[in-house]
């Protein structure tokens, strides 16, 4: 189960709201590379996973997700907050508005909703956690870019650049888990069984 | 700007390569991925830096050209909570990849320790982070504002 923590990960307080940011940093809250298809792709996957390292590493991971899908919620908040229409009016952010006022909602930067279809849980464990290593590299270049709009206010790249280094992090440690996965399997290939499946 | 807690003497002859290096299969079966085993005995910072750079390793901090240096997190009640409560999940990741890792293990349980103390002195502070901590309030104080993701005047506590 999941117990609440009335805190964030890392600090969020952003002085300057800054709508037309908003509009593009909402992607990494419910784009396809976002926080939200990142925590439930690794909290799908982590049922059919049958070795109690990749259990763990992806309930860890998965749970500290659910952390930044809360940060990147707080950011969009806080760039919103306080708006007058004329703030809104003539911005990128002004279609977003319409549909959803200042409310947090999951979707693409494009306005696309967050769609299941951006992840799999594959039922496989090579699979998986290869889907896995991509993922964090898909959310990785998307900080990137956001770093490239956010331009200087430090109150959002500071936010930005922490969440970047989850994904790298994150990364190697799927990177292990695959190698600690390959030791347990069939040592001549591998892929001769799925262990999540073929007991 | 954080306190240290007392580190383990960290063995440098588990690195056989360099801290921002791993280790791989000399002879490695074809076909599969591959990233390198983070070594034991890796460089760490302290709680502090290790949020300011979202890491505790500096060996995996690769930062974006465009935002390269580390945030400069003042600090308080908070952020000493969330710094502590960092190390926490970032040795638990890793730690969930490298289980034998005694020194790991021992720095966990001192930064453990620590949390737990930073966690009664905020709560004490400024209420509680958990609802059944809402308990050791004399009222309901579990709906005290502001939430987390609120805009704070003048700083977060």
């Amino acid at each position: 189960m999941f117990v609440y923590e009335k805190k964030l990960q890392y600090p969020v307080r952003i002085q300057n709201p800054d709508p037309k940011l908003a509009s593009v940093i909402i992607s990494q809250y419910g784009g396809p590379d976002g926080e939200l298809g990142a925590s439930l792709r690794y909290l799908s996957q982590r049922f059919a996973m049958p070795y109690p390292e990749l259990k763990a590493l992806l309930t860890d991971i998965g749970t500290e997700e659910l952390g930044h899908l809360e940060m990147v919620g707080a950011v969009v908040h806080q760039l919103t907050r306080n708006l007058k229409v004329s703030d809104i009016e003539g911005t990128p952010f002004a279609a977003y508005f319409v549909d959803h006022t200042a409310g947090v909602y999951p979707q693409f930067a494009s306005g696309y909703p967050w769609s299941a279809s951006t992840m799999q849980s594959t039922g496989d464990v090579i699979a998986d956690l290869t889907e896995d290593l991509a993922a964090e590299q898909k959310a990785r270049l998307t900080y990137d870019n956001i770093l490239r709009l956010a331009k200087d206010d430090p109150d959002v790249t500071d936010v930005i650049r922490f969440l970047r280094e989850r994904e790298i992090v994150h990364f190697q440690r799927f990177g292990e888990a695959i190698e600690l996965a390959k030791q347990r399997m069939d040592q001549k290939n591998i892929y001769f069984t799925n262990p999540a499946f073929d007991k | 700007m954080f306190p240290k807690p007392d580190k383990p003497g960290e063995d440098m002859n588990a690195m056989p390569c360099g801290d921002a290096s791993g280790v791989l299969p000399s002879c490695a079966p074809l076909a599969v991925p591959y990233v390198p085993f983070q070594q034991m005995g890796s460089q760490k910072y302290d709680h502090g830096e290790a949020l300011e750079n979202g890491t505790l390793f500096p060996g995996l901090n690769l930062p974006f050209k465009l935002k390269a240096k580390a945030a400069n997190i003042p600090m308080t009640p908070l952020t000493e909570l969330q710094a502590l409560e960092f190390v926490l999940v970032e040795l638990g990741l890793y730690l969930d990849t490298h289980q034998d890792d005694a020194q790991a293990m021992e720095l966990y349980r001192q930064y453990a320790a620590l949390e737990k103390e930073g966690r009664a002195r905020y709560e004490s502070l400024y209420g509680p982070v958990t609802q059944t901590a809402t308990a050791q309030s004399k009222t309901w104080a579990w709906l005290k504002d502001p939430w987390p993701w609120n805009y704070q005047e003048g700083g977060d506590k």
